[in-house]
């Protein structure tokens, strides 16, 4: 069945769709979005570990295999909102270093752009969405910027325990930037700290897409189709520019919608299976494939999570899931002797039991159970989030099995390398110092490498021998046909990624709403 | 925007509320109340049940009364999309029957290997032994799904039903603090 030609279709209604349709909408375009999942309100979002699985994928649209398999599921999201709806509202900027490191190490990838191309749209977001920190106190790590709307959030007795540890091992700490009301903004209530935030924050208080960008886009009669499952991107027969998408209704129909510009952004795992799964005769190994590099380049952060248990009631059930305070101080790329890439920290957060379980996973009954009752009083933990280079192995690809929709499933493989893996081992030691400074009681830290993030997959680049998209996310072989979310990110950082994927988003919706006239045809 | 007064919500998803069917009616209760009830299974056979519950218990004491069976079975009878299991998480292909079918084969099968008895038939010393061995990959000739991923799988279950819900908070003296209840719809 056939719609109604729009100005602009985006595929997935989560954190850069839902800015790319703000920004298109409020400038007078028909906007419609699909996405796979449901139209989730702030009411659905209960707070409980069990019943925030619903906001995540069902199911293995994505086949997870290499040396260290992406924790796909966990990350993903699925319905309105999407990864965002459930993230935990870390906002820390990519550094001015993680947009150069080729031309700096000689390692890795550089971006087309810098961080003073970037910058001003970090400040934009803050305002935009809100956000909570103390911008002064990050400018001992990066350049001046604009302040945050609001102070920083509290602290509670789980994150300010690690202080002591972090002054006597001379690393610098900073309040957690955070995408967080500390104080009423915008209409949407101050957080009231009850640690629920990644099942979902029903409240408005985390700047989710659903009470951000996304609400402004339906505010400006953007469209939302739920349920709905794009399976391929459409081109017309010249191969020189896409022409709509094809999707499956929440009835398991077939749908036909015709755009004058088409939006990828289903993650990173989905917008490279959707763009292979486009090929055509003129694109026969995908859309914008022509280097040869979509789907590759995938990276991940390394995780070494330090848990630790101190004597006192740390209140750990207080908080949020986002950091009290964070750490650029092993950020530059050689911070660790014989090690390389960035590292970003955490500390302190709210915990709850299944945080308590997960972090001695080789614990079972009468032990597991002694265990969850000294947690419950003296438990809290650090992260630090290591760098992963990227590593061309590491790719999404389709794979021979397929969906309900006939579609090919996605296959995502992932290892660490060498650098990645002894990085996050660095990590851990640098983690079991901090806690012994700070004195716990007992530390540890897990011996398996979790994964977090995703990017990679339609990397910008200079040009199409070296990239799927330019910086601004256009397809450099279809120049109406835009990416937009991590899956551009030539490189990971070492910092939680969102903040970034929105100012790029809004950067690149921007460019693309000033130069609509050449770009729609 | 809807002014949420604190900590106000405090039934349904903290509790663990789930639809049971009971003679024609469905009824909300929790999983362990089903339990106490000896609400009649959806999917699961009673060998299928019984292995649940005794791995359940050695995993996470309290897990058979807090209704683990009665939560599987419950789980893996509704929409892949609706379900709340861990399951989802780890990537497991629905429909989800199919695993702990398979894990429950895989377990039995390796208990007669290691003791000549289905896994529900050990002493509980017997199974806190074969658990810890299955963890580790170190049961011979082991068939199905790997041990440490049922472990691993099966161990959050149990944590979801014992010390997942407002119950299990309050046995640990940790305030659940809710924001908000299953809207209906759920």
């Amino acid at each position: 069945m056939a719609n109604e030609k729009v100005d602009v279709v985006i595929i997935g209604a989560g954190c850069s769709g839902s800015v790319f349709a703000s920004v298109l909408a409020k400038a007078g375009k028909k906007v419609v979005l699909i996405e796979s999942g449901p139209d989730w309100q702030l009411t659905d979002l209960v707070s409980s570990e069990m019943w925030g699985r619903r906001i995540r994928p069902a199911g293995a649209p994505i086949l997870l295999e290499g040396k260290n398999p992406m924790g796909y599921a966990g990350q993903a999201g699925w319905g309105v909102g999407g990864a965002a709806l459930h993230y935990f509202a870390n906002h820390p900027r990519y550094l001015v270093n993680d947009y150069k490191i080729k031309s700096e190490h000689n390692r890795a990838l550089d971006w087309p752009i810098s961080y003073q191309d970037v910058a001003p749209f970090y400040d934009r977001v803050a305002w935009d969405v809100g956000m909570s920190g103390d911008a002064k106190a990050e400018e001992i790590w990066r350049p001046a910027g604009q302040a945050y709307p609001m102070p920083p959030m509290k602290s509670f007795p789980n994150g300010e325990v690690w202080l002591k540890g972090f002054k006597e091992l001379g690393i610098r700490t900073a309040p957690a930037p955070v995408a967080m009301n500390s104080t009423e903004f915008k209409g949407r209530p101050a957080c009231i700290y009850d640690g629920w935030c990644h099942v979902g924050c029903p409240t408005g208080a985390l700047a989710n897409p659903v009470v951000t960008y996304l609400g402004e886009a339906r505010k400006a009669n953007a469209e939302v189709r739920a349920m709905s499952t794009v399976t391929r991107i459409l081109t017309n027969q010249a191969g020189t520019r896409a022409t709509g998408v094809e999707y499956y209704d929440e009835k398991k129909q077939r749908q036909v919608q015709e755009a004058n510009v088409v939006i990828v952004a289903a993650w990173s795992g989905q917008n490279p299976r959707l763009l292979l799964n486009s090929a055509t005769e003129k694109h026969p190994k995908g859309l914008g494939n022509s280097s040869g590099l979509l789907g590759k380049y995938m990276t991940s952060h390394t995780v070494a999570g330090i848990a630790a248990l101190f004597d006192e009631d740390l209140q750990n059930h207080l908080g949020t899931i986002g950091a009290q305070f964070m750490s650029y101080d092993r950020y530059d790329k050689t911070a660790y002797k014989d090690q390389f890439g960035s590292t970003y920290i955490t500390v302190g957060f709210a915990q709850k039991t299944h945080d308590f379980a997960a972090s001695r996973p080789e614990l079972y009954g009468a032990p597991l159970a002694d265990f969850m009752k000294r947690a419950a009083r003296g438990f809290t933990r650090i992260t630090l989030f290591g760098e992963e280079l990227p590593n061309i192995e590491n790719r999404v690809e389709l794979s021979s099995e397929k969906d309900a929709y006939g579609m090919p499933l996605g296959r995502l493989v992932h290892s660490y390398d060498d650098t990645a893996a002894a990085l996050w081992r660095a990590n851990g030691v640098e983690g079991l110092r901090i806690a012994k400074a700070a004195g716990a009681k007992e530390a540890w830290t897990g011996n398996v490498i979790p994964t977090s993030h995703l990017h990679g997959g339609t990397i910008m680049g200079t040009g199409a021998g070296n990239s799927v998209v330019n910086s601004y996310g256009q397809c450099h072989e279809l120049p109406n046909l835009y990416v937009a979310g991590p899956s551009t990110f030539p490189t990971e950082g070492a910092s939680n990624p969102t903040y970034t994927i929105l100012a790029v988003a809004l950067r690149g919706a921007e460019q693309l709403a000033a130069s609509w006239g050449t770009v729609a045809g | 925007m809807e002014n949420l007064e604190r900590r106000t919500f405090m039934k349904g998803a903290g509790l663990g509320l789930l639809a049971f069917t009971v003679g024609s009616a469905k009824v909300l209760m929790t999983p362990g109340q089903a339990r106490a009830q000896a609400v009649p299974f959806r999917l699961l056979n009673g060998n299928e049940g019984a292995v649940i519950e005794a791995l359940g218990e050695t995993l996470v004491p309290g897990a058979r009364q807090a209704g683990i069976a009665h939560f599987i079975d419950h789980q893996i009878s509704v929409p892949a999309e609706e379900a709340l299991l861990q399951a989802r998480i780890l990537n497991v292909r629905p429909p989800f029957a199919n695993f702990y079918r398979a894990a429950i084969g895989a377990v039995d099968r390796g208990a007669e290997k290691v003791f000549n008895r289905k896994f529900a038939q050990l002493t509980a010393a017997e199974q806190y032994d074969f658990v810890g061995r299955m963890r580790q990959n170190t049961i011979e000739g082991w068939t199905g799904p790997t041990g440490g991923f049922i472990y691993t799988l099966l161990r959050t279950d149990a944590v979801d039903v014992v010390y997942g819900t407002m119950e299990g908070y309050a046995a640990l003296g940790i305030p659940y603090q809710a924001h908000i209840v299953p809207d209906k719809r759920w």
